[in-house]
């Protein structure tokens, strides 16, 4: 006895949706973890750049593994952990240094021509790269 | 044949679209929303609004004389005529101006008082802060933020900061770097 593949795909994009609904909350949590830095601007150059690096790794693996990632909501909100940590070392009451661009230009970032607008372009570019690698695998067979 | 059919790459169109599309239109609405929420304080490129780190841009570049005490840090306010009784308050139950020396420009021509801690001037004109390059905001009013000078008199921090009187420990933080 197999579950028909459309039953399959239901569960999986039921997972997913599940995994968005978790990330969604944890993000929600990071913005309002800004509420004292100016969340508007600091979320979103942190968000971009640790989702567009996360996102074109996650095309690297997925093409090298010939799978999608496992967890792929997760990536980039790992990612936007490491990018605005930092922020959460100035809420402990450490200023910023410039050393500290080693967290994914967490200092640079900001001050791209374009600023959060050139951030979104490459954000848009990376998912474009993920979602175009990830719709060329296999699909994957039903047991 | 249906076994290599089934192995050979597929490619979707529809829902990869359907997923960069709604990121785009999404993603875009929220910058969008969270663009038109900035205030007539805010600075008009929010990278210089609180940027949390000493030396931004062309800093350090010599304080103006007058308002910074020689040999101790020194931070000057900026604030608008009717924010500055807030911004006393606030100084009065702070530690801050037990740490450093302050003072207060105050942009009327009747500056007030601020109890014993800080001195206070008027900026009627913006004169005192266009001397310490503090940027105009949106809205294109007098400046409301602060600007950071070190025991040898060089400006290291300025930014502009609507809500500074209830920030006082980030102000706290960013003297703390200059030690």
């Amino acid at each position: 006895m197999t579950a028909p593949a459309s039953a399959v795909e239901r569960s999986a994009a039921l997972r997913v949706c599940l995994w968005c609904i978790v990330a969604a909350v944890a993000e929600v949590g990071l913005y309002v973890s800004y509420r004292g830095h100016d969340a508007r601007f600091h979320w979103f150059t942190h968000f971009f750049v640790g989702s567009s690096l996360a996102l074109v790794v996650m095309a690297v693996v997925a093409t090298r593994t010939r799978r999608p990632v496992p967890l792929p909501l997760v990536w980039p909100f790992l990612a936007h952990l490491v990018a605005m940590l930092p922020d959460f070392l100035f809420t402990a009451g450490i200023a910023h240094e410039r050393w500290m661009d080693v967290f994914l230009g967490h200092i640079s970032s900001h001050f791209v021509p374009g600023r959060n607008l050139t951030w979104f372009a490459m954000f848009l570019a990376a998912l474009a790269a993920y979602v175009v690698v990830v719709a060329q695998l296999p699909r994957a067979e039903a047991p | 044949m249906g076994q290599a059919l089934r192995k050979r790459p597929t490619f979707r169109p529809t829902r990869p679209l359907a997923v960069w599309v709604a990121a785009a239109v999404g993603f875009g609405l929220l910058l969008a929303v969270a663009r038109t929420a900035e205030g007539p304080l805010d600075d008009r490129d929010p990278a210089w609004q609180r940027p949390g780190f000493l030396d931004a841009g062309d800093l350090p570049v010599p304080a103006p004389p007058g308002l910074p005490v020689p040999g101790r840090t020194t931070v000057v306010f900026f604030v608008l005529s009717d924010g500055g009784s807030e911004l006393c308050q606030a100084l009065e139950a702070a530690t801050l101006a037990e740490k450093v020396a302050t003072a207060v420009v105050v942009a009327d021509a009747t500056p007030g008082a601020c109890g014993a801690s800080a001195d206070v001037v008027a900026d009627a004109d913006g004169v005192v802060a266009d001397d310490y390059g503090m940027r105009r905001p949106r809205g294109g009013g007098p400046p409301v933020g602060y600007a950071v000078v070190d025991a040898t008199g060089a400006i290291r921090y300025r930014t502009l900061d609507p809500e500074v009187a209830d920030r006082l420990g980030e102000v706290g933080t960013i003297v703390a770097a200059l030690a």
